[in-house]
């Protein structure tokens, strides 16, 4: 994506996987806080996390039930991490408007529903982070993602994580949800192909799913 | 630049005296106005961060004869608190439908009046219910009117190195109901106009009416004629038609890509219309009948 389009990528050859992969607004060194700091060695953090950091340090992150060393800087968002620091990168999460206008970048922190792009990664140490990846597989889905695949809940895709996301996070809490109920929970998340028809009647199969789960 | 420093002090005396040694430096607590605003670059880069989060005095709620709001206390907490729901329902209307799920699980109302917006959600539940704010710098502690502390978009009272610690709000008199009102385009959008109305009513009477507005002027602010036009009357359908024809002479709102000038008059009457209407149910002097403007 980064790729002027006359530099002979062959763009016929990119897949749709590796596009949605690349896709979003380019920020490598994605931050909100102006330029990166230049070569500091990352300090070790403490229990609790220091309480001044500076430049860059490393953060222990636990994601998706693992913990994690990520480099990181004062100024680096949770989403920044995920798509650009961690290795291999966690690039289910999207970076769409990268400031808390859209919800493609919802993750869920300690069982409630965050904007990763207005998250600072220094910040949740200690936080139990869940992102997309941490739900099911494609051999196993998890309820909600099935639910999706099954009424079409998506077109081009890129709001779909942070709705499933969304939903999971509010099904769990609220298993009994109604129509209502949901849409007020998940109102935080937009789908500018416009599919809600198809994530409202999704999200209440995956109800119904659930409960018989239960 | 270099690189920025954050700041995570863990009491409140930590913060004021880093704020004292920084003054350039900005505080931060959801987050959800400030990093988008160093996103758009609205705001420079700031040298520095001081992190409000980890400070427990700023996140209680504390009930006596006052209630006393920690200013940090997350929004979605607020919602669902009790004592708010009590004393202030204007205020948890208007947190029904502030932002989304994630905002209200990090904005707070010390953020959100920090940011002195004009079309806030919190300030005009706030502003009716007479709130005041506890602010806090190395030199001390104050209190001021919620009512004084904006002094235009993104300005207000706060001098160097001080921070909103608390909202306060007096105990809720016997009678008093309040209800807040919104209209914007759509979900998660910003308020095109916003009012909130308290009423206090003795019998028939009303004893005290308080009326205030948002996103229609440089700040939310207080309608004091439309407070004039209610107070000591049976709240009937002329006293009604009075408060809100003195709206149009108190707000000056501005034309922008939400919504018209013109719009934002219409709603902002259409709007206090419709609150005294609700409060009809809970105060029995309300008249329930005639639109008027709709
Ligand atoms: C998608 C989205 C939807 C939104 N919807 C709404 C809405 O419906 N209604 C609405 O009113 N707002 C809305 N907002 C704006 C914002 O979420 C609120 O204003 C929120 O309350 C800000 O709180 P915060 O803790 O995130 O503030 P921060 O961003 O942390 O801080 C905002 C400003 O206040 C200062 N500050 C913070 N705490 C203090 C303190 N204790 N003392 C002094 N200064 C302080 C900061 O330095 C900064 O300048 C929305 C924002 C987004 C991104
Ligand atoms: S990318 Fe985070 S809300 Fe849009
Ligand atoms: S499917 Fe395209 S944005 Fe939702």
């Amino acid at each position: 994506m980064s790729e002027p389009l006359d530099s002979g990528t062959p763009r016929d050859t990119l897949s749709r996987r590796s596009f949605l992969k690349g896709a979003g607004t380019v920020a490598a060194a994605g931050g909100v806080l102006g330029h990166p700091a230049h070569g500091e060695a990352p300090a070790a953090p403490d229990q609790d996390g220091p309480e001044t950091i500076e430049g860059t340090v490393e953060v222990e992150l636990n994601i998706n039930g693992e913990t994690v060393q990520v480099e990181v800087e004062p100024r680096t968002t949770l989403l920044s991490a995920l798509r650009h620091r961690l290795q291999p990168p966690l690039t289910g999460s999207k970076e769409v408007c990268d400031r808390g206008d859209c919800g493609a970048c919802t993750v869920s922190i300690d069982g409630k529903p965050a904007y990763s792009c207005l998250q600072l990664a220094v910040d949740l140490k200690g936080k139990e982070i869940r992102t997309i990846e941490g739900l099911g597989t494609p051999e196993r889905m998890s309820p909600v993602q099935d639910a999706f695949c099954e009424h079409d809940a998506s077109m081009c895709g890129f709001c779909t994580p942070g709705f499933v996301m969304a939903t999971t996070v509010c099904l769990e809490k609220h298993p009994d949800a109604d129509l209502d109920k949901i849409k007020h929970e998940i109102s935080g998340n937009l789908c500018r192909c416009g599919t809600y028809p198809h994530i409202f009647t999704a999200a209440l199969d995956a109800r119904d799913r659930m409960r018989e789960d239960r | 630049m270099t690189c920025i420093a954050y700041h995570r002090p863990t009491s409140l005396g930590a913060a004021l005296e880093l704020a004292a040694e920084n003054p350039d430096a900005r505080f931060i607590a959801g987050g959800t106005d400030l990093l988008v605003k160093l996103r758009k670059r609205v705001h420079a880069s700031p040298a520095a961060l001081i992190s409000l989060r980890r400070i427990d005095e700023l996140a209680r709620v504390e009930v006596g004869e006052c209630l006393r709001i920690g200013a940090a206390v997350p929004l979605a907490d607020l919602a669902v608190n009790e004592h708010v729901r009590e004393r202030l329902p204007a205020l948890t209307d208007a947190l029904a439908t502030f932002g989304s799920r994630q905002i209200r699980n990090v904005a707070t109302l010390g953020g959100n009046l920090g940011n002195a917006s004009p079309g806030s959600d919190a300030a005009p539940p706030l502003l009716v219910h007479d709130a005041r704010l506890e602010l806090r710098s190395t030199s001390g502690v104050r209190e001021i009117p919620l009512a004084e502390f904006f002094r235009g978009p993104g300005e207000t009272a706060l001098g160097a190195g001080e921070i909103v610690t608390a909202i306060l709000v007096d105990g809720p008199s016997e009678g008093a109901v309040s209800v807040f009102f919104r209209k914007s385009r759509v979900s998660m959008d910003i308020a095109i106009a916003s009012v909130a109305v308290l009423l206090e009513v003795d019998g028939t009477r009303c004893t005290k009416a308080r009326v205030a507005a948002g996103a229609v002027a440089p700040t939310p602010l207080r309608l004091e004629a439309a407070e004039a036009a209610l107070e000591g009357t049976a709240l009937d359908e002329a006293a009604c038609a009075a408060a809100v024809a003195s709206v149009d002479a108190a707000i000056a709102p501005i034309s922008d890509v939400r919504a018209e000038e013109w719009y934002r008059r219409h709603v902002t009457a259409v709007l206090l219309r419709r609150a005294l209407m609700r409060l009809a149910g809970s105060t029995a002097a309300v008249p329930t009948g005639g639109g008027g403007v709709s």
